[in-house]
């Protein structure tokens, strides 16, 4: 036998795991980082080590704005969204009768690209799009909302139902698994149905609520296709502005630079948040 | 002295769609006692049980409560507290949190933290309010149950097959324990279960449920000696059933013909509804003797053959094949160090006594 012990059995089958996130994750993040240490000087790359991108991107007070905007607005959608998918996720945890086919219709919106999605809610909200018009026919306006679309309450809704499904999942989840009798049992003690919510059902499932806030805020603080799309002026985020050092304004090191500082900065918020919520949720009694 | 009915219920059913869970439950329990609902699983006990916690509502019928009608009145406004099968701690607390759980914003909080270290004092968990839920035993999960509904004062406690998920060791146990703590607390203890020993053993009265109905309330001993018919004979214990044809009454005596036994008097039993001419007798295998010679000074011999032993250490069981009767009839005997000692296939003789013949009247299904 080659796989004589447990470990060399347990290498081998991880192995290809193993050679794929080292060449497509950790490969890629140290190329980034040795980038963020060097210079662009026009059309070469000026490979002495140096720590003026981190400076300069530190200095740049658009650098600032824009990661604390993409901060502010991925916690929007977290919000936004996590608020809207608790709902949901107990209904059908708690009250459905059908839970696989209202499990089926949550994921449909999966089944059309996510670019024809961010295009549809352009329809939706634009100047002469179906919102518009439907409230124009009503008379209830005379002239197009102008307000709609291109700015960040646009990015917040576009994202927010994207992401929908993968608040309403982990919070489903942790919803199932509560035993029935621990509900019985609070009422059984004198609570109301609100603080029985309270006291049992929200701080078992705070651990689905915090996978749900991670699941969405890491991604949406990085995403650039919907605040380009629907975003505008007021509505670009980081991930922009990194696109554009890699694409147009040609300064790979810079762009380097700018998602390492995006990636630590999500990074500190999620661990803060985690923290957090975990110590509210000890708090509860 | 009158004792106060605690519970009353009167004329209760409750139906789901067409299936009938439980009907025409009339029951009343006394303050103080502890009281046992009994049958096989199914039998519609814990929908009674349920329906006395409030979690289900009757489709007909009242439940009073302490003489009050307890119609729309939701679980969480009643007087009365669950130990639920699962015992349903919660797992986000610490014993601490859980005992206190019912008393949080009721009770300032000196005085919960004494009545938590009181409660836990109560089951012999004290000093374990820091322990996490899921670092307890099965054995401590049940008494921080016990510990959790107790501290609300409840002027009933509802147990929910409360010792099924212990191992057998610490369930007889638990069985005394309860039973001495009902006993100091004088709280009215209703428990339902499907083991007939855990309700003789810890129960003052029991009531014997079956296909949602009530068929008999009574102490466990009236229970054994006097059940209302076969279905609750053969629940409680052994029994041996004989069919049997009824041949005369005096008084309080039937003279019957007790198949392979052959003519024998015995006493009628009040409880039972109807004797017609085809009638059953139940007779417990404790109560038949069995020798190697024909016995003497019994008014009823048989003789048989042993067609199984099987050893329980302080009983032997036999039984024993006899002519005349379909299924063998089964005798314990206590192992008084291998006096009686007999092997497959051995000829016995059975004696038994009229006294110890059980009047099971007539089958009316």
């Amino acid at each position: 036998m080659i796989f004589r012990s447990e470990a060399s059995r347990g290498y081998t089958l991880s192995a290809p795991a193993t050679a794929y996130v080292g060449f497509l994750v950790a490969a890629p993040l140290v190329i980034l980082i040795a980038y963020s240490f060097w210079t662009q000087t026009y059309v070469t790359l000026d490979k002495t080590p140096t720590l003026k991108n981190y400076s300069d991107a530190f200095a740049d007070p658009l650098v600032r704005h824009l990661m604390l905007r993409s901060i502010w607005i991925a916690g929007a959608v977290t919000v936004v969204t996590v608020a809207l998918a608790y709902p949901i996720a107990y209904f059908i945890a708690m009250k459905a009768r059908k839970k696989t086919i209202w499990l089926l219709l949550i994921t449909i919106p999966f089944w059309s690209s996510y670019l024809l999605r961010v295009f549809a809610w352009k329809l939706i909200l634009g100047f002469n799009g179906v919102m518009n018009s439907a409230l124009m026919m009503l008379g209830l306006i005379d002239e197009p909302l102008d307000f709609l679309l291109y700015n960040e309450f646009a990015v917040v809704l576009t994202l927010a139902h994207a992401w929908a499904p993968f608040a309403i999942l982990p919070i489903y989840v942790s919803l199932q698994k509560i035993d029935p009798s621990l509900l019985e049992a609070a009422t059984d003690l004198g609570n109301s149905p609100l603080q029985r919510f309270m006291r049992v059902t929200l701080p078992l499932t705070i651990p689905g609520i915090i996978a749900a806030c991670l699941i969405i805020f890491i991604p949406t603080v990085g995403d650039y296709v919907t605040p380009a799309l629907v975003g505008g002026s007021d509505g670009k985020m980081i991930a922009n502005l990194i696109q554009v050092q890699f694409g147009a304004a040609n300064n790979w090191p810079l762009g380097a630079t700018l998602s390492l500082i995006a990636m630590l900065s999500v990074g500190f918020v999620a661990i803060v948040f985690v923290i957090t919520a975990t110590q509210i949720g000890r708090r509860i009694r | 002295m009158t004792v106060n009915n605690i519970i009353e219920l009167r004329g209760v059913e409750k139906r789901y769609g067409t299936f009938l869970a439980a009907s025409g439950i009339n029951l009343d329990l006394k303050e103080g006692e502890f009281f046992s609902l009994l049958g096989p699983s199914g039998c519609g006990k814990t929908t009674v049980l349920r329906m006395i916690a409030g979690f289900q509502e009757p489709t007909k019928g009242t439940v009073l409560i302490d003489g009050q009608d307890m119609e729309g009145v939701p679980a969480n406004n009643r007087p009365t507290n669950m130990v639920f099968q699962s015992y349903a701690i919660f797992p986000h607390l610490n014993v601490g949190n859980n005992v206190a759980y019912g008393l949080r914003g009721k009770a300032p909080k000196a005085e919960i933290e004494q009545r938590v270290a009181e409660a836990l004092e109560m089951v012999e968990l004290g000093g374990l309010q820091d322990r996490g839920a899921s670092e307890l035993s099965g054995g401590q999960r049940q008494r921080v149950a016990l510990a959790r509904a107790l501290i609300m004062r409840p002027k009933v406690l509802l147990l929910d097959e409360p010792l099924s998920a212990l191992d057998k060791k610490l369930r007889e146990q638990m069985q005394f324990e309860m039973r001495n703590l009902q006993q100091s607390l004088g709280i009215t203890f209703v428990m339902v279960t499907h083991d007939q020993y855990e309700a003789m053993t810890m129960s003052d009265r029991i009531g014997v449920m079956f296909n949602g109905r009530l068929k008999q309330v009574d102490t466990p001993t009236t229970l054994y000696a006097r059940p209302c018919d076969q279905q609750v004979a053969s629940f409680i214990g052994e029994m041996n059933i004989l069919p049997s044809k009824l041949l005369g009454e005096t008084g309080n005596m039937l003279s019957i013909d007790a198949a392979a036994f052959g003519r024998i008097e015995i006493e009628r039993n009040p409880n039972v509804a109807t004797s017609s001419k085809d009638m059953n007798i139940g007779i417990r295998p404790e109560q038949l003797e069995i020798a190697a010679e024909k016995p003497e000074d019994y008014p009823s011999t048989v003789q048989g053959t042993v067609s199984n032993v099987a050893f329980y250490g302080e009983n032997i069981h036999y039984h024993i094949q006899v002519a005349g009767a379909e299924k063998p009839i089964s005798v314990s005997v206590p192992n008084y160090f291998h006096t009686v000692d007999f092997k497959r296939g051995d000829a016995v003789w059975l004696g038994l006594q009229g006294a110890s013949v059980i009047d099971l009247g007539t089958d009316i299904e």
